[in-house]
Formats: structure tokens, sequence, C-alpha cells
């Protein structure tokens, strides 16, 4: 498939990590994507997104130049770096029916990723389970990241304001307890209008 | 009205005692709930018909309270999660789901299961709890919000003592008019109306609009008698009342004077001297001979009875006003009461008037001097007819106004009005009181009260006054603080569960109750006939007796 993204490098159950194809177009902070694996679609939510040297033991060095002119100056420069991209696995696809919980098994390594269509997303921020499973992984960058991701679905819904009140709702809802981390999610989705 | 359940809530909590609360649904707007509302829990087999007592902000975090969201969309998002509405409601009465045909509601024992769906009341639950108008039961109102008929069971009504309690400007004339007509109407009971004010005669006037409303003589017709004391009052240009009521010196008894000792400004050493008087000259007698004494007179008196000089003359200061009442006389032609009794027996209902004299001291004296001797009648014919085993005299209905005054709990003990209200209706008389200022009634006359009727009223003594002997106070409380002009509570006897209801349009009522106008022309007419007659036999001259 030609709008492939990247290659998983790395896996677990709740995550997963992905080289990407292109160093001029990663994947965007809290975007949905689908690794392709064993027949079953898996999806995750970019939480990480990284651009590093392709040798662990060389750092990438200043140069004093403006990026396009260096790589003009020097092509061979890109050649030495790559972008990665960690996502959080939130659901996958069983037999046509999008589940939103974590598959039986993670992508196998070298499977390939690719972007989420319209319809996918929509599917997989229907029921906002999502929400509930990022929150509950560790590490995470969650208050960003939730919001990120609605935002990107409420466009996607054609700015359903419904949708963004229904997502704030389960917020409120999920994060009880935490009154002010879900003021500050909240505040960042209203932004996104 | 849309016959279909609203769902406003579910119940989260609660007690029969002490109310039940449901949390209000996120997609009713919480400024369309009023208190005062019916409202029904439908629980898994029984429907719970309760009264809506509070609306309150609750929230489930303290944090939230602190920093509170300052969109509206947070507002919106936190609706329903981190903040809600509790309705308090209190359970009255209960009925199955699916009632059969003799099922009427009953008494709640017992409080429905959690989360039952709160609604708001359907027409068709509110006429299974009031009925359908009829005769004997007639609309008098709506419930606040709603626009089906409340209706007053008159049986049940007629068999205790009821009280119209609100402050001026309540609606509470009206709306008296109204029950009175439709009890006129019934002939349950026959009605003496003591009419301070004038307001149940032919006509009165409409606050709002200014214009005469038809009172209870002009939509009844011949029903109705108009007795009055100030037969030369131009209230009467229009439609002659039925009968000119003269009252004799010998009639008024001490304990009628002990009443108005406030009018007439009598003091404790000035009744004792009353009854002296009345011990040596006689107890019709006294009277009118010591308001024919003048000055001069006294020295003889006081060698005669032993009292004060001073007191004596303050007495005679204080009493001389009863000369200033013209219908007060030395003799009379006819004895009033005994024509009321007459009208009575005809199954007449009588407007007692009071013209001019409409000052409370005419007012307490007559009301209390014929009351006094209605109720000996009553006795001793309720007791001949136990005796005979034969059918009483009917139950009369006796409506006063400014009732504190004759009810205070100084003096309700001893006056006859306190008697009818605490012996209720073992000689088939009952009172309809009528007053602003219920906290002056004597509470063990308040709580022998069957129907309240209460509207607007502003002093917190007055609303508690209004509550002695109910139950769920509390609640009660609420709803009479929330009254507006025109709106009511209605609570007791007659009535299967206490209810908020805007009076019924007095239009609406003249319309129903109305013999027709036909009746306005005829005592128009009656009246022309009549001045004829007075100008033929008399000329233009004034008669004046006396």
């Amino acid at each position: 498939m030609t709008d492939r993204i990247g290659e998983v490098i790395q896996v677990y159950t709740t995550r997963f990590l992905a080289q990407s194809d292109n160093l001029l177009n990663p994947p965007y902070f809290g975007s949905f994507v689908r690794a392709e694996s064993q027949g079953m679609s898996i999806y995750g939510l970019v939480f990480n997104v990284y651009e590093t040297s392709i040798d662990p033991n060389r750092r990438a060095m200043a140069f004093g130049i403006e990026r396009e002119e260096l790589l003009k100056q020097q092509p061979q420069i890109a050649e030495f770096l790559k972008v990665e991209f960690e996502a959080a696995v939130i659901g996958f696809n069983d037999a046509g029916r999008i589940r939103a919980y974590l598959p039986p098994f993670p992508p196998r390594i070298h499977s390939f990723v690719y972007p989420c269509s319209k319809q996918e997303v929509l599917d997989l921020t229907e029921d906002l389970e999502f929400i509930r499973s990022i929150n509950s992984l560790p590490g995470l960058p969650v208050e960003e990241l939730v919001a990120a991701s609605i935002r990107l679905a409420y466009r996607e819904r054609g700015s359903d304001r419904n949708f963004l009140v229904r997502a704030g709702q389960e917020i409120a809802q999920l994060l009880k307890d935490e009154y002010e981390k879900a003021r500050s999610i909240i505040r960042r989705i209203s932004d996104g209008r | 009205m849309v016959d279909r359940q609203k769902r406003i809530g579910k119940l989260i909590s609660g007690s029969l005692l002490s109310g039940l609360e449901a949390k209000l649904s996120e997609d009713v707007n919480v400024e369309d709930i009023s208190v005062g509302r019916l409202v029904v829990v439908d629980g898994k087999e029984n429907k719970f018909f309760c009264l809506l007592k509070d609306v309150s902000l609750q929230a489930t975090n303290e944090d939230i309270l602190l920093n509170p969201p300052s969109d509206d969309f947070a507002k919106q998002v936190h609706a329903g999660i981190n903040t809600f509405y509790k309705l308090s409601i209190q359970p009255m009465l209960v009925m199955p789901q699916n009632p059969m045909e003799d099922d009427r509601p009953r008494p709640s024992t017992t409080v429905p299961p959690h989360f039952s769906n709160v609604c708001e009341a359907t027409e068709k639950d509110v006429s299974l709890i009031f009925g359908k108008p009829d005769k004997n039961s007639p609309e008098i109102g709506s419930p606040i919000f709603m626009d089906v008929p409340v209706c007053l069971n008159l049986e049940k009504f007629c068999k205790r003592s009821n009280a119209i309690f609100g402050k001026s400007g309540s609606g509470k004339s009206v709306l008296t008019r109204m029950v009175l007509g439709y009890l006129i109407k019934s002939d349950l009971a026959v009605n003496l109306i003591f009419d301070m004010h004038g307001e149940y005669g032919w006509s009165a006037t409409n606050e709002s609009t200014g214009i005469d409303d038809p009172s209870l003589r002009q939509l009844l017709g011949s029903k109705v008698a108009i007795f009055t004391v100030d037969g030369d009052s131009p209230l009467y240009r229009r439609v002659r009342p039925d009968y000119d009521v003269q009252i004799p010196y010998s009639a008024i008894e001490i304990a009628d004077l002990e009443l108005a000792a406030g009018e007439l400004g009598l003091t404790q050493a000035g009744i004792e001297t009353m009854y002296r008087m009345s011990d040596k000259w006689g107890e019709e007698k006294w009277l009118s001979r010591f308001l024919e004494m003048d000055t001069d007179d006294f020295p003889a008196v006081v060698e005669d009875l032993k009292v004060n000089e001073q007191a004596l003359g303050k007495l005679h200061r204080c009493l001389i006003r009863l000369k200033k009442l013209p219908f007060i006389r030395k003799e009379v032609a006819d004895d009033t009461v005994e024509r009321i009794m007459g009208e009575i027996q005809a199954g007449r209902h009588i407007v007692f008037q009071f013209g001019r004299y409409n000052s409370m001291l005419a007012y307490i004296l007559v009301a209390n001097i014929l009351t006094r001797r209605l109720h000996k009648l009553y006795i001793d014919k309720t007791d001949f007819a136990r005796a005979e085993g034969i059918e009483g005299p009917k139950p009369l209905i006796i409506t006063i106004e400014e009732a504190h005054k004759f009810l205070d709990p100084q003096v309700a003990r001893q006056t006859t009005f306190g008697t009818i209200a605490r012996e209720m209706r073992k000689y088939n008389m009952v009172l309809l009181l009528i007053d602003q200022r219920p906290s002056g009634i004597d509470d063990e006359v308040l709580s022998q009260v069957g129907t309240r009727i209460v509207g607007e009223l502003g002093d917190e003594r007055d609303i508690n006054a209004v509550l002695t002997g109910l139950p769920n106070q509390g609640t009660l409380k609420i709803l009479i603080n929330n009254l507006e002009p025109r709106q009511f509570l209605l609570t007791g006897f007659a009535l299967p569960m206490p209810v908020v209801i805007d009076a019924k349009n007095y239009s609406s009522f003249c319309d129903e109750v109305s013999i027709g106008s036909g009746i306005i022309l005829d005592a128009v007419k009656q009246k022309k006939v009549f001045d004829d007659l007075n100008t033929k036999v008399y000329g233009d001259d004034q008669i004046i007796f006396d």
C-alpha cells in the first residue's frame, strides 16, 4: 500500500514503536494509526514522535545552517537521520468489528503502519472507551494526548458539538476524583472549537 | 396538554418521613422546575403522587466548587457528573399502576424503589386524585403550571369548620366568593355570610380592573337574601335588600360587649360595673336604662350600685358609642334571628351586610349577637330532632371575616364562635373563617379547622399559625412561602392531598354558577316597582323612623 507511514520495530502489549518511512511527513501527535499484522488491524494513538541519528553511538551535530539549506548542501546527512514514533494500543479490528480494548497480541515487528481512515477514526471514537485505555497506561502525557485525539476526532466529525460535549462528559466522569486533570483536558478540547 | 409522562429525574435517596430525593435529568432545565408542582414517581407496582418541595444545587466534588468551570462548554460538560440538581419531593398518595375500577388513591405508607423514574404529573394523574368536576365537587382552580381541574369536595367541606387565609391582595375575597357560590349552588348547606366589606351581595369591585364584578346575589338570584343594618346605603340603589335589620338593646349581652371591649375602649372596671347594673336592673333592661341617663343621674347610681363614679362616667362614654349605630334600638318591630331562621328553613342563603356601618364595633356586635342566638336555636332544634328521631335543621355554614376578632386566644373559649369551631358539626353548624391574620386565632380552634385554603401570607407567625396541627409542616411552609397572588395552597379534609392551585378565573365561575342574566333585569325591575310604590304612597318625603 502506498499510504504506508512506517514499520513496527518494537512491540509491547500496550504500545508499539515504529520507524517512519519519511523524514518529511511524520505522523501527528494524537493521530490514529493502524498496524496490519497477522490479518488483523491493531489501532494505536501516536503519543511520541522523535527524530534521531541512525547510529545510537553518534549524536547529530549542530552545523549552524538552516535545515533545508544544510540538506541541500550535504544531502547525505538525511541518510543518517530517522523519525520514530510510539503509539499506544487502543483497540483492534476483529472480523470487521472495531473493539476498543487491547488485542490478544501486539502487532509483529516489521508490520507496516498506516494512518487510520476517516471512518476508522469515527468508529474508534464513537464510544469514547479509548480515553479510559489511555488514562490507565503509565507514562503517557494523558492530558495532552486525550485533548489532541479528541480535537482530531471532532474535526473528522465536521465539528459536531454534541460529540465534543459527550467527550467532555466522559472525561469528567472518568476523572471524577481528579477534577484539576479533567478541567485542564476540558479546557484544551474547548479551545479546539 | 399532552397526556404523556415527561421524565424529570430519577429517585436517589430519602425516606417516607423526611421526603424523597431525586436527581434532575440533564436534559431538563432546572429553571423550568418549580416548587409546588405535582410529580409522580413510577414504582414497580404503584404510582406515588408527590409534591415537589425543594430544588437544590449539588456538587459531587469539593474541588469544582473552589475552581468553578468558567465557560459554558465546561459548565455543560460537568453538568450531571460533577454538578447536579436535587429535587426534594414528599410522597403523599399511592395508587396501583393499573388501577381497578374502584381503586382510589390512598395515603402513602412506603417509598418507591431506588432509581424509579420521577415524572411530571399528567392530566390523567391529576384527575385521578382530585376527581372530575360536578355540582358537589366543583373545580376551583388548577394545579400551578397545569390546565387540569382541581375539585373541592363540598360534601366533605360542609362537615367541618374551614378557613380561607391570605393577606389582602392575595385574591382571598374572590376565591371565597367562588367557594360560597358553589356551596350555595350545591345546596348542601345553608350559608350565613357576615359580609363586613360588602363583597358578597350584589356586586364587588374587581381590584385589578376597577369594574364591578357580579357577586352572589346577582349570580344566584333569589337563592340569596340580603340582610342589612344599613338599608339606606348607596349600596342598595339598584337592588333593595331583603330585610333591614334592627337589634334591640335587650338582645345585647355583656359578653357581646366584652368581645368588643377593644373597640369600645372598655376597662375591666367598666365590665364589672356592667355586671353590677345587669344584676340590679335586669339583664334585658340595664343597657337601655343606662344609655338614657346623663351625668346628673350618676350620683344616684353610684349610691345604688356602690360603684366608682369615674368608672361609671368612663363606661357611659364608652357605651354611648352604641347610640351612633342606628340599627341598635330600644324597641324593634321584628326579631331578626327568627327571620334568619325562617330563611334558613326555606333554604335561602343569607348575606348579612353592614353598608356604611362597617366599623369593627358594629361588625363584632352584630355577628356575635346573631350567632349566639342562632347557635342556641340550633342546639334546641337539633336536640329536639334527636329526641323525636326526625331530621334536624339544615346544616349551616357561618362565614365570618376578620375571624381573629372572634377567636382570639383570650376570648375564643367563651365566644359562640369558639364553641362552634370546637364542637364541630354536632349541632349542624360550622364556620368558614376568612382572615388575613391567622396568628391571632386560638390554636385550639385552628387545629380543628378541616380544610384550609391558604393564599399569600407575609408574616412568619401567620404562616406558622396556618400550619397548626398539620402533618408535613416543613413542606407546606415552603409552598406557602412561594405563593403568588391568586395562588392558593389547599390542604385538609376536603382534599386527598395538599395542592397549590392557580385560582379559577372569576368570569368562568360566573358563567358556571349564574342562573342567567335575566335575574339581573328582574331585580332592577323589582326595585323600580318598589320605588314607584314608595313615591305613590309617601310622595317624595323621606320617611325616617325613630
